[in-house]
């Protein structure tokens, strides 16, 4: 029966043979398939299998020899003795031990037919019955595996301290409506309590974290804790994704979301049981949204509260929600020794000095001294800020290169992802990691293996300076919490020692708790989103602890300002729609004034850039090769058309050459995560303007999309979703081994490791990206704004000026005398600030300057030029020095006059102080008065067309408003792009001194000087100022109220002029002649008058728009008169 | 990850012995899933939590063939050898099995009082 060959000489590691019996055993139905992991390992372990076989039975052939002799009367002796016989088998046959049998192809042969297929299959019997041997110990071994595993999380569970409280928990929430539970760092809190109340029953669960990361890595935790017996039942939703499906019972989600979803519906009408975790860290959304759940209790008596929270504070939570019952669970920390090694006098740091690195240094050599190299463990040492890293850093890695037994590695937020990823790495044997950290490494990120902790003391926290609206970056001490924070991270895998680089009586002296973020930031954002939500004054809101009153009235006053709540401080149409954006005001006005007009793709571009981390990493930049491959990228327009370029060429990579776009970036020094967070945040921002129908729901691409490449799509995303899966495989938590610096020179091992990943892993992020975001469709975003035109790129600028605004800066008047690195800048309320080294302006200054044959004298101290710039900035922060950041240029007197909100003239109109603080000189009154009218006039109908667009948007309830007509857009478009490009005018552009801004208005006047001017203006508030005199034309102009001017009555200004659009010529003060041009247009234009008037919110119009009511008190008689028609009669009676 | 909503709790098992408890989804001979693998006792089965392939089945445990008493696979609760047999009905039988399984019990013992 069997042919020639002999079972000994069969090559089982033979890849024909092996084909051989995959086709027997490893077929595309069976429990394992050929080419999948498990096949790779089964043929592993058959070898190994094969080896154990071949020694036991050697060793069996002389042991059974001995058994057979003297072991067949004992075993029947004891058989008598028993009292049942269980039937077993005697002779002992490791297969017995196998409590499974497979069903393979020979199997199902035999069963259905009787032919024999040896030869066909070429396989013989014995290699078939050895192989399915081998496989039946191979399932019996990952059985036990698996099941090793299981016993091992479900003993880590039981042994959680959390675990004794498991039924006290479930009853309490069962009984009362809030519950908090506290406890410390390693209790098992966030993962345990979750899924207690899963397995009692409770559903529509909802888990905030503070941070994005957690919610990811929670929900992927208590999944597998739970032996995703939930499966798709536990999710998670964060920005960008959602694993949430109709069955998800449970959610992890920021903070933040979770105050959407109540933005969106009051009464949270998801969810049963809400989890706040980390309460104690005191952030502003956790604040507010504790605010908002207190308020929705009364709403919901049904709904179940659950606070969990380090024992810090616990009262203060417990009385906020009526004090509700407290469930205390210790921690669970190994004993940590605290050393108190205060830096002595000579080596701390004065202000201005870099830190002194040798006190860190001395505990480095303390440890070397104090415990053998073979007792691991590692050390974390926490500093203040990024500065104060690098200089410790330095001296570690002198200390390292000599001592060899150490491994140098930062960690702060700024740090590129795989960089930041290198201290969960594992250090060879003999040598431990110093991690220098940020506070990030005291709550955000968890190291395990740290014995050793050195604590500076020290944080720098972000704080809200509003006179100077400025944020600041300042040192401070830590608190008393921050600081058992800190120790108790030596604590978690065994005894640790904390040396605290301070006195044990300054410690005393530490404020209890961290300060809530509440009390320090801006709270623009906040306010806008309490009024959104219908939440009554904000000065009266019941928070846990209320702001500084000033904070909250700064922040109405700034959304006042920005237009998005109106005097009575009610939500403006525009307000309520920012208060849907997730980002800050300024970038939410950009992204609604970017829809107006055709420069929708470029802002979202930039909008999303600017709400990022920059891609472009810091440490990059002293890199002459990144350098040279960064400089195409820059635009001396500006850092966010930078930005914008850098994001359109990575698309054109990713769309060209997908797997290469990571050492794209990796060449220009560009952290390709921020890229990918951009792509997200843009496609968020895209779909929110479209549901707000700010922008078109487009003939959607795929409609467009033949079957053919429907089809294409659909296997293209089969295969990333292929790949996606195999990732997930493989990424089973294997650390990599550091290796120690000097090695091989510093930043080529860093290349190397990058490149030893890409050639051997599939780029996950790549995948992720593709399965996402339509390649082409972004590639075609990417066209639309990748070599704008001159046109594009000025309205582009203005709408990023407007959206900035008033975040404006003006150059320095001597700058083009100043070496590069001392150019300085003022803001409205803070004076001498310089721009971020990251800027392209900080290398490149020039652009700002005026060159000399562009300017001329125009008299003592007055130099006049059409050329004078502004920069618009995202960012205004102080460190070492205030720096503004992502600056834009553009020209300052038409950006000014079409974006400020106060203009304020003299009486020919050739002063005009913007926003108080600059002055702009026009000696050529003529062409003043026909810029600042041609401004009005453009901002008039701006507004128009923004009102309707966003009037229409609310189209989903009651009657459609007009839609914006696209010609309207086209001719404004148009004429902005005029008043941009092509006024060629002389000005000189100045702040003004402290005396002159007291100085500056004549204040009211006993006699208005001219009451029958008021009447000429159709605006209802067309009226003496009150407070700056002169007359207050529109909201944001006011004619002749300076100081110090001429004081000369308009009347006597009166010049002939001619209007160029109808017959008027006569002799016309400068505000009639405004006032002219406002409201006479070219016969074609007098349609969108009419169509805009229609509007049931201008209801005071007459019959016809140019027509209104007008009292002359001369003849005592009304009239229906255009305004023209008011001139003319007036001059009658003269 | 993809684990579909198959493999939904029909119970929660838990050792009478050791008092591992966890919730199974199937009880029987025939895993779900999969039709190449037969049980040769009747055994809870769940879905391998540690394997994204939905055809991956744990055994978790099932009922000694004599008492049947509930217990896991564990090697500190039960032993297969042509049947279940929890580590009680092992103690009180131990000489119906041949040396090779009660070499093994004594010298787990041993490693045990060790630790
Ligand atoms: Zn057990
Ligand atoms: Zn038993």
């Amino acid at each position: 029966m069997h042919s020639n060959r002999e079972s000994n000489n069969w090559e089982w590691d033979n890849p024909h043979n092996r084909a051989l019996l995959d086709e027997v055993f490893f077929r595309e139905q069976d429990y394992i398939r050929a080419r999948s992991e498990e096949h790779k390992e089964f043929w592993k372990f058959f070898e190994r299998f094969q080896r154990f076989q071949e020694k036991r039975e050697a060793a069996g052939r002389s042991g059974k020899r001995r058994e057979d002799e003297g072991g067949k009367g004992q075993g029947q002796g004891k058989k008598k003795a028993s009292s049942v016989d269980l039937g077993l088998p005697k002779e002992y046959d490791p297969r017995y031990r196998i409590n499974l049998s497979v069903r393979t192809k020979d199997i199902e042969e035999r069963h259905s037919s009787r032919h024999r297929r040896e030869e066909k299959t070429g396989v013989g019997k014995q290699e078939v019955s050895a192989c399915r041997l081998g496989l039946l110990h191979f399932i019996d071994f990952t059985q036990k595996q698996s099941f090793g595993k299981l016993a091992k999380l479900k003993k880590e569970q039981r042994n959680l301290p959390i675990f004794q409280y498991r039924d006290k928990i479930v009853d309490m929430v069962r009984a009362h409506p809030v519950v908090v539970v506290a406890g410390d760092t390693g209790c098992g809190k966030s993962t345990q309590v979750p899924q207690y109340l899963l397995s009692a029953g409770f559903s529509h669960i909802a888990c905030t974290q503070p941070r994005r990361i957690a919610c990811i890595s929670l929900a992927k935790r208590v999944s597998f804790e739970s032996l995703n017996q939930y499966g798709s039942k536990v999710g998670y939703q964060i920005r960008f994704e959602t694993t949430r499906t109709p069955a998800t019972k449970m959610v992890f989600l920021t903070e933040g979301l979770l105050l959407r979803q109540i933005q969106q519906d009051a009464t949270l009408p998801q969810y049963e049981v809400v989890i706040v975790d980390e309460v104690h860290e005191r952030h502003l959304h956790c604040d507010f949204l504790l605010g908002v759940l207190r308020t929705l209790i009364s709403l919901r008596s049904d709904l179940k509260i659950i606070l969990m929270s380090a024992t810090i504070n616990i009262k203060l939570f417990s009385k906020y929600f009526g004090s509700a019952p407290v469930i205390q669970v210790p921690g669970r920390l190994y004993p940590i020794q605290v050393i108190y090694q205060p830096i002595p006098q000579e080596e701390q740091p004065s202000r201005s000095e870099k830190l002194d690195p040798r006190p860190y240094l001395r505990v480095l050599q303390g440890i070397d001294h104090t415990y053998p190299p073979e007792e691991r463990g590692d050390l974390l040492l926490f500093l203040s800020g990024v500065a104060e890293i690098s200089t410790v850093l330095e001296a570690a890695q002198a200390y390292a290169t000599h001592t060899r037994n150490w491994i140098v590695l930062p960690l702060h937020s700024t740090l590129s992802v795989t960089d930041q990823d290198k201290v969960f790495d594992i250090s060879p044997p003999g040598v431990r990691k110093c991690i220098i950290s940020t506070n990030i490494a005291e709550t955000s990120v968890t190291i395990d293996g740290v014995r050793f902790v050195v604590d500076s003391g020290k944080v720098k926290e972000m704080s809200f300076d509003p006179k100077a609206k400025m944020q600041r970056l300042q040192e401070f001490w830590i608190s008393r919490a921050s600081s058992e924070q800190r120790k108790g991270r030596a604590g978690r895998t065994g005894p640790g020692v904390c040396y605290r680089l301070y006195a044990e009586s300054d410690y005393e002296a530490f404020s209890p708790y961290p300060i809530p973020e509440i009390q320090r930031v801006a709270l623009d954002s906040l306010v806008l989103q309490m009024k959104s939500m219908n939440l009554g004054d904000p000065r009266t809101f019941p928070f846990i602890d209320p702001p500084p009153a000033s904070s909250i009235e700064t922040a109405l006053h700034y959304l006042r300002e920005q237009g998005a709540l109106d005097s009575q401080g009610e939500l403006t149409p525009i307000g309520s729609l920012l208060a849907q954006l997730p980002v800050d005001v300024v970038i939410g006005k950009m992204l609604v004034l970017g829809c107006l007009f055709s420069v929708v793709e470029p802002v979202l571009t930039i909008a999303a850039a600017l709400s990022v981390q920059s891609p472009f990493l810091r440490s990059a930049q002293n890199n002459p090769d990144c350098a040279t491959a960064r400089k195409p990228l820059e635009s001396s327009q500006g850092d966010p058309f930078t930005l914008l370029n850098a994001f359109n060429e990575w698309v054109q990579v990713k769309s060209e050459r997908g797997g290469t776009s990571r050492k794209w970036c990796r060449r220009r020094g560009l952290e390709e995560q921020r890229l990918y967070e951009m792509v997200n945040l843009r496609r968020q921002f895209k779909e929110l303007l479209r549901s707000h129908s700010l922008i078109d729901t487009e003939g959607n691409s795929s409609s467009r999309q033949d079957s053919y490449q429907r089809r294409q799509r659909h296997g293209e995303r089969k295969q990333l979703h292929r790949l996606k899966r195999e990732h997930e495989k493989q990424e089973s938590g294997k650390r990599k081994v550091l290796r120690l610096e000097g090695e091989e020179s510093g930043s080529s091992s860093d290349e190397e490791r990058g490149r030893g990943r890409k050639d051997n892993a599939v780029d996950i992020q790549d995948v992720k990206f593709k399965l996402r975001h339509s390649v082409p469709e972004l590639r075609e975003a990417a066209a639309s704004s990748q070599d704008l035109s001159r046109r594009q790129q000025a309205l582009l600028k203005l709408v990023l000026c407007r959206g900035l605004y008033p975040q404006l800066a003006l150059p320095d008047e001597h700058n083009a005398n100043r070496k590069d690195s001392d150019q300085i800048f003022h803001t409205r309320s803070k004076q001498g600030v310089v721009i971020h080294p990251t800027s392209v302006f900080a290398s490149d200054p020039e652009v700002l300057h005026i060159q000399e044959h562009e300017k001329k004298e125009t008299g003592p101290d007055k130099e006049e030029s059409s050329k004078h710039q502004i920069l618009a900035y995202v960012s205004l922060l102080e460190t070492n020095k205030p720096y503004i950041g992502n600056c834009v240029r553009s020209p300052a007197l038409q950006t000014l006059l079409l974006v400020a909100r106060s203009l304020d003239t003299n009486a020919d109109c050739t002063r005009i102080v913007v926003d108080g603080w600059l002055e702009l000189g026009l000696s050529d009154a003529e062409a003043a008065l026909r810029t600042l009218s041609s401004a009005l006039q453009l901002r008039g109908s701006w507004e128009r067309l923004l009102n309707v667009q966003l009037g229409s948007r609310r189209g989903d309830e009651g009657p459609t408003g007009p839609a914006v007509s696209s010609k309207d857009v086209a001719k404004l478009a148009d004429s902005l792009l005029k008043f941009l490009l092509y006024i060629e005018i002389s000005y000189s552009l100045r702040r003004l001194t402290g005396l002159e801004s007291q100085n500056l208005y004549i204040g009211p006047q006993a006699d208005p000087g001219l009451p029958t001017l008021a009447s000429l203006f159709p605006s209802a508030d067309a009226e003496p100022d009150p407070v700056k005199g002169g007359l207050k034309v529109t909201s944001f102009f006011t004619y002749n109220c300076l100081s110090g001017s001429k004081d000369l009555y308009s009347d006597c200004l009166r010049s002939f002029w001619s209007c160029p659009h109808c017959d008027l010529y006569m002799p016309l003060t400068p505000l009639e002649r405004m006032q002219h041009e406002a409201v006479c247009r070219p016969p074609g234009e007098v349609q969108l008058e009419e169509d805009v008037s229609e509007q049931p919110s201008s209801k005071a119009r007459s019959s016809t728009a140019l027509q209104r009511q007008y009292h002359c008190d001369v003849c005592d008689q009304d009239f229906e008169f255009t305004s023209t028609e008011i001139l003319k009669h007036r001059r009658q009676h003269q | 990850m993809e684990y579909s909503g198959e493999g939904s709790a029909q119970g929660v098992f838990s050792c009478e012995l050791c008092g591992l408890s966890t919730p199974f989804s199937y009880y029987g001979q025939k895993p779900p899933n999969t039709s190449s693998i037969v049980l040769l006792e009747e055994c809870y089965v769940m879905k391998d939590p540690f394997s994204p392939e939905k055809e991956k089945f744990l055994v978790i445990g099932s009922h000694c063939s004599l008492c049947r008493k509930r217990v896991c696979v564990g090697t500190e609760c039960s032993l297969f050898y042509t049947k279940r047999f929890c580590l009680q009905c092992i103690k009180m039988h131990l000489e119906e099995f041949p040396q090779e399984v009660q070499q093994e019990l004594t010298k787990r013992k041993s490693v045990q009082k060790n630790d």
